[in-house]
C-alpha cells in the first residue's frame, strides 16, 4: 500500500496531538493508509512525555506568561519545546508490520529517514539509541513512539533555529540528567540545523519530505472527514483538558 | 507518609517514584522520560505494587515487577525492574508524614 503524505501544516498543540491520534485510530480500523505527516506549532508549545509529571518538568507559570501552550503527548519520552519558527515536526503512523520488527530497529528505520533528509542539506547526522539523532554528538532531533493494538506512531522534532535559553527557561531541566552525561552546560548538548546550513525552515521541510519519501510509493493526501471530526473531538475532550495534561 | 525519589538509570532514562504509604503502599506514581510498550503496561505495574508491604525487600519488588512485565507482555525502554525497585526504596526512605 502507498504512503499517504500530509504536507506541512501549522496548528495549535491540542490539534497536532489530536490529529496524530485520530490518524492512528483510522489506520487501526483500516480506514486510512499508513501516513507521513509534517507540522509546526502555533502558538509555540512545550510537550511532555506520556509518563512525565507536568509540574515537575515544565515551568507552567512561565509558559502561561509567554503564551506558550503546554500539552501531554500520547508517546513516552521527555519534555520538548516546540518553537513555532524553530523546528519541523513529523509523525509516521502505520501498522507495526509496516516497519522493521523490534523497538530499537523501528526507531532506527524511521530516524534513518530524518538522517536521510538532513543528509540532503549536507548535515551528517547519526542515530543515537534509544530515540535521538545527533550531529557531532549533539542532539538535533528527539523522537518518540507509541504502540497500541498493532499500530505504531512515531513523532519527532528536528531543531531548526532554537533559542536554547528560552527553551530551558520553560523547562525544569534535571540536574541528574545533566550530570550523568558529564556536561554542565545544557547548551552543549543541543544543536540545530542553522548551525550547519543556511536553509530556510521551508527548505528544511522540503529536504525532510525528500528524505522520508525517497524510494517509497506515496501520494499527497488530506485528512478524511472522519479523521477531522475525530481530531476535533479529541482536541476538545482530551488534549485541552487538565485531566489529561496534569494527570501526573 | 509520602516519599519521593528520582534517579537516572545508568544508560537509560530518568525515573521518579512518588509513594503514599503506611505499613503498605497505598498509592504509587511512576514518572519519567522512559517508554513503556504498550503504554497501559505502566498502570498494570502501579496496580500490582499498590498494597505491597512497605518494608518489602528490594529483590521481592524486582521479582514482582518482572512477573507483571512478563505476564502482561510489557516492554520497558530506559528503565528496568531493578532501577524501579531502587527508586521505590529510596522514595520510602525519604518518606515524611503529612499526606
Amino acid at each position: 500500500m502507498e504512503w499517504r503524505v500530509l504536507k506541512i501544516s501549522e496548528n495549535a498543540a491540542c490539534s497536532n496531538m489530536a490529529i496524530d491520534e485520530a490518524i492512528s485510530e483510522a489506520v487501526r480500523e483500516g480506514k486510512s493508509p499508513k501516513t507521513i505527516r509534517f507540522y509546526t506549532w502555533n502558538p509555540s508549545a512545550v510537550s511532555i512525555g506520556r509518563f512525565q509529571s507536568m509540574r515537575e518538568e515544565v515551568n507552567v507559570e512561565r509558559c502561561r506568561e509567554l503564551g506558550v501552550d503546554t500539552i501531554r503527548r500520547i508517546t513516552g519520552g521527555g519534555a520538548v519545546y516546540h518553537d513555532k519558527n524553530g523546528e519541523v515536526t513529523y509523525s509516521v503512523i502505520g501498522n507495526e508490520t509496516d516497519f522493521r520488527k523490534g523497538i530499537r530497529e523501528s526507531y532506527e528505520e524511521i530516524c534513518g529517514w530524518v538522517i536521510n533528509g538532513l543528509g540532503q542539506l549536507g548535515i551528517k547526522a547519526e542515530f543515537a539509541p534509544i530515540n535521538d539523532i545527533v550531529v557531532n554528538g549533539k542532539k538535533i532531533s528527539g523522537n518518540a513512539q507509541a504502540r497500541k493494538e498493532g499500530v505504531l506512531l512515531q513523532h519527532g522534532t528536528i531543531l531548526y533555529d532554537l533559542n536554547v535559553k528560552k527553551m530551558f527557561g520553560l523547562l525544569n531541566v534535571s540536574k541528574e540528567k545533566i550530570s550523568d552525561k558529564m556536561i554542565k552546560n545544557v547548551e552543549d548538548r543541543v544543536t540545530r540545523v542553522l548551525d550547519y546550513s543556511n536553509v530556510t525552515q521551508e527548505g528544511l521541510y522540503e529536504a525532510l519530505l525528500s528524505g522520508f519519501t525517497e524510494g517509497k510509493e506515496f501520494f499527497f493526501g488530506n485528512l478524511s472527514e472522519e479523521e477531522k471530526s475525530r481530531a476535533e473531538e479529541l482536541s476538545k475532550n482530551t488534549y485541552r483538558s487538565d485531566e489529561w495534561n496534569f494527570s501526573r | 507518609m509520602e516519599g519521593y525519589a528520582k534517579l537516572k538509570v545508568p544508560g537509560g532514562k530518568l525515573l521518579a517514584t512518588r509513594i503514599v504509604f503506611s505499613d503498605k503502599i497505598e498509592r504509587i506514581e511512576i514518572t519519567g522520560d522512559f517508554f513503556v510498550y504498550p503504554e497501559t503496561g505502566l498502570w498494570s505495574i502501579e496496580k500490582a505494587l499498590t498494597g505491597l508491604q512497605a518494608k518489602s525487600a528490594e529483590v521481592d519488588i524486582v521479582n514482582l515487577v518482572k512477573k507483571v512485565v512478563e505476564s502482561n507482555g510489557i516492554t520497558l525502554v530506559g528503565i528496568d525492574p531493578e532501577s524501579l525497585a531502587k527508586a521505590m526504596i529510596m522514595a520510602m526512605k525519604n518518606g515524611v508524614a503529612g499526606t
